[in-house]
């Protein structure tokens, strides 16, 4: 059976029109953070069994962006915008938005997650990876 | 208690020395490496058999650089230890050579830095925690990120952060050890090829190859080799800070910047008042801007004013980064901090030529390195 896959597994579920990013909650301290790590509180250095999964809406504002013309990424052609999103339930993320370039974009806009297709492979597995579509806006294309 | 670098015996530069930071060539890291040691020696009137340790900050070499470039002048066998910590790795090598010499151990030892351009191997890559954008951010996106976010708060326009890369390289063209000698103008400066967000070109720092050497003494050393305390500057802060949880999305440099300079101030006895001039870690035009103010030069959003009043032009109230900074005279890694001791001093002893800022006692040179790391060191004229 063919399959969806998130390009960045453990980072966002691989279905869902706004998926969710998948963080973490120090019940040590309250501390909440994104990406998740397997080695401790980054705040208060608590040690791994206290963090806790935490399903991060995904949803926030447009805190700065930047149309990228150089980069040593994969899968994407320059250029792409990139933002910092200050997300609903806390962290700020660097994420790839959907539109190319930052025309009509402004600080503040509210922002959502999508999924975008990256293609699929020769038995027919499809990777989807989290951008950032501004409010609004047509998404990126999978849903 | 710890004790600050204040509170032990007192260090003074005694030597300064350059290989020209410029675009990777044949020259081998061993002719950048003595050249400027060479150059040390010679500034300081001192032998190499004088030398006692050795601190070299390198990030791109490889292992065990240091004794294959400096047996050249004669294998003395005193340790020789390299130092690493990303963009700031001169700084430290230069702070472990004070503290050397502060706490009593050595009289006089060399700090250096030596790099060539190699493909960079970053261990935070490697930590098997993965991020939405990986390498679709470089460094330069990073402070793409931060110059929009700043204009937008602040109300500045991309050609005002611009007059940053304008002014520095001004400073440049007058340093014979800079990569980039050719005073621009803004129309230059703002010129495709567009990099990232409103970045150019030439708001990037060049990263080249160089050397930088500085020679630390104690006075005991100064009055027994007898050399001229006056042109030798002494340090009156070393401070090292790593980054820590802010909130939100809180600037972390700016943060970071802030209060590794205050300690500085602290230990130096000292305020920002009190500052003749800045060698500044600008590897992107927005940084200087972002950077006078977390050193508290002047308020937030200040800073493009400050630049446009000229009074962080040589001659003005504060002089930022007259070498040309990292914009101009260029970021080849392992030697950068080092060199901006090297120009610091030179200015405090008034020996810097069409680049001299008038009257210059106090200086501070400051390094931000991925991880993140700040270093900051205050120099006082001797
Ligand atoms: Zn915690």
């Amino acid at each position: 059976m063919p399959e969806r896959r998130a390009a960045h597994p453990g980072l966002y579920p691989a279905s869902g029109e706004h998926p969710p990013l998948l963080g973490q909650r120090c019940a040590g301290c309250g501390h909440v953070a994104f990406p998740p790590n397997p080695y401790g509180c980054e705040s208060c250095g608590a040690e791994p069994d206290a963090l806790e999964s935490r399903e991060l809406a995904g949803a926030g504002e447009l805190a700065a962006f930047a149309t990228v013309h150089l980069h040593m990424g994969k899968g994407i052609e320059a250029p792409f915008t990139v933002g910092v999103v200050v997300l609903d339930d806390g962290p700020a993320v660097r994420a790839t938005l959907t539109c190319p370039t930052d025309e009509g974009l402004r600080i503040g806009d509210r922002v959502q997650s999508v999924l975008v297709s990256q293609g699929s492979d020769d038995d027919g597995n499809e990777t989807v990876e989290l951008r950032f579509a501004p409010l609004g806006a047509s998404d990126g294309g999978a849903s | 208690m710890g004790k600050t670098l204040r509170e032990l015996r007192p260090v003074r530069v005694v030597g300064i020395g350059l290989h020209r930071y410029q675009r990777m060539s044949e020259t081998t890291f061993v002719t950048l490496g003595l050249t400027a040691v060479r150059e040390a020696l010679a500034d300081a009137g001192l032998a190499w058999r004088d030398i006692e340790s050795v601190y070299n900050g390198t990030a791109l070499l490889g292992l065990a650089s240091t004794r294959p470039m400096l047996r050249h002048l004669g294998a003395s066998g005193i340790p020789m230890t390299q130092v690493e910590n990303a963009s700031a790795s001169g700084s430290t090598a230069f702070a472990q050579a004070c503290l050397e010499v502060a706490s009593g151990i050595s009289d006089v030892v060399l700090a250096m830095g030596v790099d060539k351009p190699a493909p960079l191997a970053i261990a935070g890559s490697k930590t098997g925690i993965r991020d939405l954008v990986g390498s679709r951010v470089a460094p330069f996106t990073h402070f793409a990120l931060l110059t929009n976010e700043y204009m937008h708060r602040h109300g500045v326009r991309p050609e005002q952060v611009a007059q940053v890369a304008v002014k520095n390289s001004q400073n440049g063209a007058a340093n014979p050890y800079a990569q980039r000698q050719k005073a621009r103008t803004l129309e230059e400066v703002l010129a495709p090829p567009q990099i990232s967000g409103a970045l150019t070109r030439l708001q990037c720092c060049p990263i080249g190859e160089g050397a930088a050497a500085v020679i630390v003494a104690s006075d005991d050393a100064i009055a027994r080799l007898g050399l001229e305390s006056a042109r030798a500057p002494r340090v009156l802060a070393s401070v090292t800070r790593t980054e820590r949880v802010y909130p939100g999305a809180k600037n972390f440099d700016a943060e970071l910047t802030s209060e590794t300079t205050s300690l500085a101030y602290e230990q130096a006895g000292i305020g920002p008042q009190d500052l003749d001039l800045i060698e500044c870690h600008d590897a992107f035009a927005i940084e200087e801007l972002l950077y006078v103010e977390a050193m508290g030069l002047c308020g937030e959003g200040e800073g493009a004013g400050m630049l446009a009043n000229g009074d962080t032009a040589i001659g003005g109230r504060c002089a930022v980064s007259p070498s040309g900074g990292l914009l101009a005279m260029g970021h080849p890694i392992g030697p950068t901090g080092a060199g901006q001791i090297c120009e610091l001093t030179r200015q405090l002893r008034g020996e810097a030529g069409a680049r001299q800022q008038p009257d210059a006692r106090t200086g501070l040179a400051h390094m931000v390195g991925i991880g993140a790391v700040c270093v900051v060191h205050v120099l006082q004229a001797g």
